[in-house]
């Protein structure tokens, strides 16, 4: 039996490395590929996985012990030693569901978790160092996070402020193509959700500033273009969506322009993010019909909720993880157990076989075609007779998460399983 | 017969409006509106093959009636849904219009009692008179469509403007899709309409000698179609969005009351569909 091998986990991730032992450690693509291959050529090692994020490195081996996954760390960077952790057997495989579904993530819920496993998994695989466990592993890990993603609601609603802003533009203005977005200002956050915009289809993205200088340096990072500060009354006239964050101390949108600003527009909606403080957008703008106006509280607001939100979500998934770390460990044991019945069967039926033979061999033309029938189902009869309560007996245990059973039985009954690491002597 | 044919097309409409009314509260089972969907078209043949068994049954004279008219109305609107979601996508429309066809369908399945002439005379049996009812009874039920969307725009709205980024928030669709959508179902509502009045007043030639009598139903049909040809004009200039949908509703309300006033009045008076009793002899 293979008792003796288990999945090992060592890694690091935001929770107990700083970026500057992550970067150091972190590696991706071919790279990761031969380091891959290597480790898992390495005595003691059956199986290889490293998932490598910029949240995390982490190491998964199913072998004898975890000694090659920390070597794998203290190789690259030694002052990764005192941010490891370690977990081993049933520990590691919820470890991995658990950063599967997104459970572990530095924002919890978020969505690109999975694909990154999924990367790993196929980076292994094509490196040859993932074998039949931690293919089984990475499939139940899969179907983990699906699970987790259908059955809770953590993956819903925004995350930061900058996806709070993206969602609400797109149940203002559905499709962003075609339409413009103006940066007014040069904050930070600012840009972030202009780029942002940008991803989403976003047409075109101008940016203004009162220093003509900052708007161009701005423009040119997020492939925007630099218009003058003085025509923002024009601008506002042809942007959609508008995000303010510059540092003035008053309103840069008064009612007054926004008014205007609506007359030259026909009409046409408005979104007005303002994410400056003290505010630069008068918050009874809002107030007009078809101008939408969000502040940075509103925002933050919407994230905070979210944040509660998937908390009490992530109770839920955990209960997921839980039964499916569960299930992963039953079936294993449940398929450790089957070759033994398979083999002890086939066995037992062969003796028997040759046993009718042998008897009808001896009784001869004394018997009719009947009477030989007879003979060959009593022996097949003692044989399903006999094997009747152990055959119940084991599958229960394997169900049941008991594997000395199985072991036992293989032992007592010399016959080979799949996963054996030293085939037993062949007893006759 | 029709009756008990009807009846079954009303059961798959209820079908479908448990579907898409079950999406919408939630949207994580997304197959319910492909389900949505297809009892819809079911419904929609089944309550086509009840329609075509009244016209074998009645010849054709139901549809002088209210209830003949609440049938073939609640049919085009069901068949203008069913469009609507091939073109749109815009799946939570089915949690908002299927109910309606379902409540408007309800009283003609109990409601029996014959409201209409025995026989129609030849005189007016034209296809003209077909085009008529069915671009009349289209155009309704395409307006109510277009007031059913005002409906969502305005509950959306007041999400994104209350900054409440609720449950409805997340399930209807965006301001700008309804926006769209609205204005193009009244346009489409519009032009039918149109093609219902001209169709009218040329049947009303044909039984009262002139196209144009003082009648209340001609009078109501012009005002209303003076309304939605303004507003078809006031979105050049600047109508969107809220009052847009305000609009709608309040259209679409006056349709109602109109279609309710008229058929309530006393015998003898013009009713819905053109009174010919007392002209024809």
């Amino acid at each position: 039996m293979s008792r003796g091998r288990e999945l090992h986990l060592v890694g690091l991730s935001h929770k107990s490395a700083p970026v500057a032992v992550r970067e150091r450690v972190a590696l991706g693509g071919d790279v990761l590929k031969d380091a891959l291959a290597e480790l898992s050529a390495r005595p003691g090692v059956g199986e290889a996985m490293v998932v490598s994020t910029c949240n995390r490195v982490e190491c998964y081996v199913y072998g004898d012990s975890s000694d090659e996954a920390r070597r794998f760390f203290l190789d690259r960077a030694r002052e990764a030693g005192g941010h490891l952790y370690e977990h081993t057997g049933r520990e590691a495989v919820r470890h991995l569901f658990r950063v599967a579904a997104s459970l572990d993530s530095m924002v919890v819920g978020e969505p690109q978790i999975l694909g990154q496993v999924k990367e790993a998994y196929g980076i292994a695989a094509s490196a040859q160092s993932a074998g039949t466990y931690v293919s089984r592993l990475c499939n139940r890990a899969f179907a983990t996070a699906k699970r987790v993603r259908n059955e809770t609601e953590i993956a819903r609603g925004s995350g930061s402020v900058s996806q709070v802003a993206v969602e609400l533009v797109e149940k203002i203005f559905g499709n962003l193509k075609d339409r413009a977005v103006l940066l007014v200002g040069a904050g930070k956050m600012g840009a972030l959700s202009a780029k942002a915009l940008r991803d989403l289809g976003a047409d075109r993205i101008l940016v203004t500033n009162r220093s003509p200088e900052k708007a161009r340096a701005l423009a040119d990072e997020i492939q925007g273009s630099a218009e003058p500060w003085d025509s923002l009354h024009s601008l506002l006239a042809l942007a959609d969506v508008v995000i303010v964050s510059t540092g003035a101390a008053s309103y840069v949108l008064t009612q007054e322009l926004v008014t205007h600003v609506m007359k030259a527009r026909r009409g046409r909606s408005i979104c007005l993010i303002d994410l400056a403080v003290p505010r630069n957008v008068d918050p009874a703008c809002g107030q007009q019909d078809n101008v939408y106006a969000y502040d940075i509280d509103d925002l933050q607001k919407v994230v905070l909720q979210t944040h509660a939100a998937r908390a009490d979500e992530a109770i839920r998934a955990e209960g997921i993880v839980e039964a499916e770390v569960m299930a992963f460990a039953q079936e294993r044991e449940t398929r450790a157990a089957l070759p033994v019945l398979a083999e002890l069967r086939r066995r037992a039926e062969q003796i028997a076989r040759v046993e009718a033979d042998r008897t009808l061999s001896h009784l001869g033309a004394k018997l009719d075609d009947k009477g030989r029938k007879s003979v060959e189902a009593m022996a097949q009869a003692i044989v399903n007779k006999l094997l009747h309560g152990p055959t119940a007996r084991l599958k229960e245990a394997a169900a049941s998460g008991d594997s000395d059973l199985p072991g036992a039985a293989a032992e007592l009954f010399g016959v080979e399983t799949e996963e054996s690491p030293i085939p037993p002597e062949p007893r006759r | 017969m029709s009756l008990q044919v009807l009846r079954i097309a009303a059961l798959f409409y209820a079908g479908a409006v448990a579907a898409y009314v079950v999406y919408f509260a939630r949207p994580r089972h997304v197959r319910l509106v492909a389900v949505g969907q297809w009892l819809l078209a079911i419904a929609f043949l089944i309550q086509g093959a009840a329609i075509g068994l009244g016209c074998r049954e009645y010849g054709g004279a139901e549809f002088f009636g209210l209830r003949g008219g609440l049938v073939v109305m609640t049919w085009l609107g069901a068949g203008a849904s069913l469009v609507v979601q091939r073109l749109y996508r815009i799946p939570s429309i089915g949690a908002f219009i299927t109910p309606l066809v379902l409540v408007v369908l309800l009283p003609t399945l109990f409601l029996v009692k014959p409201d209409f002439p025995e026989v129609i005379p030849d005189e007016i049996r034209r296809p003209m008179l077909t085009i008529h009812i069915v671009t009349a009874l289209l155009g309704v039920s395409v307006f109510a469509i277009a007031a059913g969307v005002a409906v969502m725009y305005l509950l959306q709205e007041r999400e994104v403007k209350g900054k409440r980024f609720g449950a409805l928030f997340s399930r209807l669709p965006s301001l700008a899709a309804l926006d769209q959508l609205n204005q193009r179902m009244v346009r489409f509502g519009f032009v039918v309409y149109t093609l219902a009045l001209l169709t009218g007043s040329g049947m009303a030639k044909v039984v009262w000698k002139s196209a144009w009598q003082w009648d209340p139903q001609q009078v109501s049909s012009l005002l209303i179609w003076i309304l939605y040809l303004a507003m078809v004009q006031l979105r050049h200039t600047g109508w969107h969005g809220r009052r847009f949908a305000f609009l709608t509703i309040a259209a679409f309300g006056l349709v109602v009351g109109s279609m309710v006033t008229l058929n309530v009045l006393p015998e003898g008076m013009t009713r819905h569909g053109g009174d010919f009793r007392g002209e024809l002899k």
